[in-house]
């Protein structure tokens, strides 16, 4: 008996890791929350922490409307041009 | 980059030990599977004229993709006919919608399922049950096509319980929930219609089904009566958010309700109206964001958001009504959407036949 396999048969795509940061030293923070309950909360007390130890700067702040979806490219282009990198995670 | 040839699987010509090969392979979801066997497969397809690599959905974050070959496998998997397979086609052509969002109310810790509601002659073409026992097993298209898109979204889409599918405690309809719009004495337009397809053309709404609420009222005779209980279930503390709502009547509600003039447009009215909490109770519960409230309240807001209340979702058009179920019992139901906010909007699609 021959059966078909149900799993996705994807091509091979290409994903790439950004560079890591060579040294945080002065580096431009952006944070990007997602609207639950202590995201903003949450995320501004980590980047208090780069800024005091690493001497980092908070840029940008951008808020996702809805918590469970990617974000949308624009806003992560808006991010990307203004911040050397971005924090961001669940927060309820 | 196109996609690889589906792989296909040798297996002994024994139906018993391929049932047992599929579970060893992690392709169910708990019951046996039909087995995936590439005749019946091809059978199911030749429901489609379209070629079996063309791409219906995509994962929003992994791009994975499923093709209609591959909603042909789950589907036979899960027990399908050919003649199933436009209505599975046409629920996943709406879940991928970028609004109804299927990653998220799949992969949240809230538990939801996709609910299908099939509006329109193709339901009884194939034999789908929207009288007695609505919910319950017993018919084979709402089980079978049900179970499919949660075969899709485990196999396909690899939403795994307790690695990508994080929900608490889920929900019984996460193995199948699927029904039929009753249109036999259905007062109101069908679903179908009143999402403006043509003629004919029957459709199927895919809703993220957070679960389950019975409303039952056995004394009430005016839709006020009955249509205040389903709002009391609306606004419980445990259920009010800002999402949407589908309420489905039992014959005996909607007969009272459109028995005395009352139209759709009406009932939603009046169930936005009614179903709320005010601002300080919903603090007492610890549910009270500010935000919210003022996306309900703010400028551009329904004028039926009375101020000092939060309302169950942002406007009447947010609680799909219609009818189903069998013709006796007092027994109504609210299912809330998935999400404590707008996390997913339900969607609509044709079915081609």
């Amino acid at each position: 008996m021959q059966l078909y396999s149900p799993l996705s048969t994807p091509p091979k795509r290409q994903a790439v890791r950004a560079p890591a940061l060579a040294d945080l030293k002065g580096t431009r923070i952006g944070i990007l929350e997602n609207g639950k309950l202590n995201a903003e909360e949450m995320l501004s007390e980590v980047a208090a922490l780069f800024v005091e130890r690493h001497g980092c700067t908070v840029r940008m702040m951008s808020s996702k409307s809805n918590a469970s979806a990617p974000a949308p490219a624009n806003m992560l282009v808006a991010l990307a041009q203004d911040v050397d990198f971005l924090i961001t995670g669940l927060g309820d | 980059m196109a996609a690889l040839a589906p792989r296909i699987h040798e297996v002994p010509d024994d139906l018993l030990a391929a049932i047992d090969y599929c579970y060893e392979q992690g392709w169910t979801d708990g019951l046996p599977v039909v087995p995936p066997a590439v005749d019946r497969v091809n059978a199911l397809l030749a429901a489609d004229s379209r070629a079996p690599q063309t791409v219906i959905a995509r994962h929003p974050a992994t791009g994975l993709e499923l093709t209609l070959h591959a909603a042909a496998v789950n589907a036979v998997m899960a027990g399908c006919l050919p003649e199933y397979l436009p209505v599975l086609v046409a629920a996943l052509e709406a879940m991928d919608r970028p609004d109804f969002n299927f990653h998220g109310s799949t992969a949240s810790t809230g538990g939801s399922a996709p609910l299908l509601i099939v509006s329109g002659p193709y339901a009884d073409e194939i034999g789908m049950n929207g009288d007695v026992n609505l919910f319950g097993p017993g018919n084979r298209p709402n089980a079978t096509i049900g179970r499919a898109v949660r075969l899709i979204l485990r196999n396909v889409f690899q939403m795994l319980p307790g690695i990508s599918d994080k929900s608490t405690q889920g929900n019984p309809g996460k193995y199948s929930f699927c029904i039929a719009e009753r249109a036999r004495g259905n007062p109101w337009p069908l679903l179908c219609q009143a999402q403006g397809y043509g003629n004919g053309v029957s459709s199927v709404t895919v809703f993220a089904g957070g679960g389950f609420c019975n409303v039952e009222n056995h004394g009430g005779n005016t839709p006020e009566q009955i249509l205040g209980s389903v709002a009391d279930a609306m606004a419980n503390y445990g259920c009010i958010t800002l999402g949407q709502s589908v309420v489905i009547l039992a014959p005996e509600h909607m007969h009272i309700i459109a028995g005395a003039g009352w139209t759709r447009e009406q009932a939603q009215d009046f169930l936005f109206s009614h179903a709320r909490r005010s601002v300080e109770g919903m603090k007492e519960v610890g549910k009270y964001r500010e935000r919210e409230y003022d996306r309900q309240h703010g400028e551009g807001a329904h004028a039926r958001a009375e101020a000092g209340f939060v309302h169950r979702g942002l406007a009447p058009d947010d609680i799909l009504i219609t009818m189903g179920g069998g013709d006796a019992g007092g027994h109504s139901c609210f299912i809330p959407s998935w999400s404590r906010g707008r996390g997913s909007i339900m969607q609509h699609a044709a079915i081609r036949t």
